[in-house]
């Protein structure tokens, strides 16, 4: 019924959708994959009317339709449930589900919160949460309101006639798996009253779930798959162009590190409510891993090295020096480079080229009295371009408009071309797909082998494993157990969830 | 052509049509000798945009170079006897340490410029209401003659004090764009958090950058008591306005990160073109303060970054 044909769009210098056919047939579920880059979000933005496309036609039931923007697609039975949440916190969950469509409830000019109440039960309902409507939003759990944001959105259902397409953009990353299942169950379960487009990085998941799969590559549909003949080898085969094979993690590059020489020791340190008691020893070439559940502390200590935290008590040491003041200036000096999870926000300025990042944190090496080689500057960034592989049309060009993975790579650079030795990553592959990991795994051995000592939080556990040598187990800011790993030795997952939970 | 490309064109189309149109409908506007007459009148008000320039590029404001200015025509006439030249040195410094201070309240005490900037204006407002007594000063005309008398010469047929805007600007553009100093402005401006993780010392740089503006106001309010021949602690009021106003249609928004001198330099000549027009117009002097709210306003908003500005309080 909801159907794209041949739909281009362009933006200057990129072919974001190439001809893309993509259809939606009643009560199905879609699914959509692809890496990073490879369009599915400008795909997704075509369908919810964020983006106009450029060439193509978009038909409900036969009927070419046009959105100018998300409102008239939200009109048209199509919606969305973000990625991160659109819900308000300080409001309660049925002001929530009727923010903007309070009208209903209005009598002589007041809301008449009975009625909302009951007509926010049965949203409620539809996606089996047991809670009373009157609860403030912040006091639920993640998954718990990402059932009510599908709820607000099946709340369409009665406001409009036809046939309801949702989008679900990554609604698995941050859920625990028991989670997930609940949610898919209910996915499966709404098919009476709903189509799904499914938006995920977790394969499995996708082939769990979807009817049929669009497999996304450079802006083209390459492939759709049905469920029952998906292989996931073919797929991440079509997605990349390369095949996944066991030495994922790069295990085989694996040496050995220096422990006579320490990086970083930190000592008996503790931030109150976030960790507590911390002792290790950083080494040249050692990759550190920080393993724990959400709040277990990991962050803190990555940022206490870095210098955007203090600690409350205890010793830290860099390079020998302990550090009495903190400040990233300070830890930058000492060749700490630190790669944050919030990528846009404290990884890359947007709004500034890709070698005025690169050079951001070392200015003082492209300067003579204040004033910058420029040249130099761009001599360096071209290097790195071609090292890395970024993909950029050059270094003049905004970073803010690269992909996830290719800003990823700018941030290591930044660090990397600066002679940093001492690098701390948080999630650094999150939100990538799977070619961009790969290359930042490449990069983690690359860094490990030249000495570099690397503290680690990582995305999955499997990550952890596959690359680290040491990795410490975190519980609510303590450590719990350390493990020291070689190729052939590694802990097991149950061994680390053990001591985690 | 979409519409973001076109943004950035904006002020200087914007220039050129208002320059077009007000010639046309009055042809004298074009002679060279009056177009220059209006650029020398309008150099005080772009020294003192140059310098809001900077506090409003990394994500701030500066509310106090009027007062500056002010404080700066009063210190000027009553120490010209005394320091000859060297009331200039005096001058430049003191509102350098009026910016700093401003820059250290704003990032030790976390009071948002805005505050701790007009709060700072009206401290500077009574030094100089102390200093003169309230009253207009006049300066010593030998004196002036002797120190300041060369800024309104001409050079190859050039007004000083026009060369003097243009070498202003020339060493703000290199600041801005050739230096260390101003690669880290963009920075602070465009993502101060990255700054902060990528090793910048972000305090040092907002202090520098509200001092550069306190130095630039003060060099504005020297030239513009030189010209008036005195000083009084209401001299310069009505620059702040035109100042914003300046920075803001010549395309560097309030959210900071974009723009720089060289739109300062345009907005100037923008307002410049507005306000000949008014003349031309006949529109009363007390109406005129009106109608630069209103562009200011307008400008405010066709250049917002609203993707960076999620809320407005």
């Amino acid at each position: 019924m909801y159907e794209l044909q041949k739909v281009d769009k362009k933006f200057p210098g990129v072919h974001a959708l190439k001809a893309v056919d993509f259809k939606v047939g009643r009560g199905e579920i879609v699914g959509l994959v692809g890496e990073n880059g490879a369009g599915k979000s400008t795909l997704m933005k075509v369908i919810y009317g964020a983006y106009q496309p450029d060439g193509g036609t978009i038909s409900i039931d036969g009927k070419t339709m046009r959105f100018q923007n998300p409102r008239q697609a939200m009109e048209h039975g199509i919606g969305m449930v973000f990625q991160e949440q659109s819900l308000i916190a300080n409001l309660t969950v049925m002001e929530n589900i009727f923010l903007g469509f309070e009208k209903q409830f209005v009598r002589f000019g007041v809301i008449n919160w009975k009625a909302m109440a009951a007509a926010a039960r049965h949203q409620l309902a539809k996606v089996k949460l047991d809670i009373e409507p009157s609860t403030i939003t912040a006091k639920l759990s993640f998954a718990q309101r990402q059932l009510v944001e599908l709820a607000k959105v099946l709340t369409l259902e009665e406001r409009i006639d036809g046939d309801l397409v949702i989008l679900l953009d990554e609604p698995t990353s941050v859920l625990a798996r028991e989670e997930v299942q609940l949610l898919f169950k209910l996915v499966r379960d709404l098919t009476t009253r709903a189509s799904f487009v499914f938006v995920s990085h977790r394969m499995e998941e996708v082939l769990e779930l979807c009817d049929r799969v669009y497999v996304m590559k450079d802006g083209a549909v390459v492939d759709v798959v049905a469920q029952n003949q998906a292989d996931i080898d073919a797929i991440q085969h079509k997605m990349v162009g390369r095949e996944v094979d066991k030495r994922y993690y790069r295990e085989h590059k694996q040496k050995p590190y220096d422990a006579d020489k320490v990086l970083v020791s930190m000592q008996q340190a503790s931030i109150e409510r976030k960790y507590h008691d911390i002792s290790f020893d950083l080494h040249p070439g050692e990759v550190l891993c920080l393993v724990g559940t959400e709040g277990s502390g990991r962050e803190a200590i990555l940022r206490t090295i870095v210098g955007l935290e203090r600690p409350s008590a205890g010793r830290l040491a860099i390079k020998g020096q302990r550090l009495s003041r903190f400040s990233a200036r300070q830890a930058v000096a000492k060749g700490v480079g630190y790669t944050p999870r919030e990528r846009k926000i404290e990884g890359i300025v947007g709004g500034m080229t890709v070698f005025e990042n690169m050079t951001l944190s070392q200015l003082h090496n492209y300067a003579r009295f204040g004033v910058l080689r420029v040249g130099d500057e761009k001599r360096l960034a071209r290097e790195w371009i071609e090292r890395l592989a970024i993909k950029t049309p050059s270094e003049m060009k905004d970073c803010g408009g690269l992909s996830g993975g290719n800003q990823q790579k700018v941030v290591l650079a930044k660090w990397r071309s600066g002679g940093s030795d001492i690098m701390l990553l948080d999630h650094p592959t999150r939100g990538l797909d799977i070619g961009a990991k790969e290359d930042v795994y490449e990069m983690i051995r690359d860094m490990s082998d030249a000495g570099v000592g690397i503290v680690l939080v990582a995305d999955t556990l499997e990550e952890s494993i596959g690359l680290a040598h040491t990795i410490i187990v975190l519980k609510d800011g303590v450590a719990q157990k350390r493990f020291d790993c070689t190729p052939d030795s590694k802990p097991s997952l149950y061994d680390l969830v053990h001591h985690m939970i | 052509m979409n519409f973001e490309r076109l943004n950035a064109h904006f002020p200087w189309i914007t220039l050129v049509v208002l320059f077009l149109l007000v010639g046309l409908a009055n042809p004298a506007f074009f002679n060279p000798v009056g177009l220059l007459a209006l650029a020398g009148d309008v150099v005080p008000l772009f020294i003192m945009a140059l310098g809001m320039t900077f506090a409003i590029y990394i994500g701030g404001i500066d509310l106090s170079v009027q007062q500056v200015a002010n404080l700066v025509t009063v210190v000027a006439t009553v120490f010209l006897v005394k320091l000859g030249i060297g009331v200039a040195l005096v001058c430049i410094l003191a509102g350098a340490l009026v910016g700093a201070l401003s820059g250290l309240v704003t990032t030790k005490f976390y009071v948002p410029s805005f505050v701790s900037t007009l709060a700072m204006g009206f401290v500077v407002l009574s030094g100089a209401k102390w200093l003169s007594n309230q009253r207009a000063l006049h300066m010593n005309a030998e004196a002036r003659e002797a120190s300041f008398g060369w800024m309104f010469d001409t050079t190859l047929g050039l007004p000083n004090e026009l060369i003097i805007a243009v070498l202003l600007l020339a060493l703000c553009w290199f600041l801005q764009t050739r230096t260390t100093f101003g690669r880290a402005l963009k920075a602070v401006g465009a993502g101060e958090l990255a700054a902060v993780a990528s090793g910048i010392n972000v305090d040092r740089i907002k202090i520098m950058a509200f001092a550069l503006c306190g130095a630039l106001a003060a060099i504005s309010g020297l030239m513009f008591s030189v010209k008036l021949s005195g000083g009084d602690a209401n001299l310069a009021n009505g620059f702040l306005l035109l100042a914003i106003v300046a920075v803001l249609v010549g395309g560097t928004p309030l959210t900071g990160g974009v723009g720089g001198v060289l739109n300062t330099a345009v907005g100037t000549l923008i307002v410049m073109v507005i306000r000949a027009a008014m003349v031309f117009l006949e529109v009363d002097a007390t109406h005129q303060q009106m109608i630069f709210g209103i562009v200011l306003i307008v400008a405010i908003a066709l250049t917002i970054d609203r993707s960076k500005l999620k809320i407005v309080k």
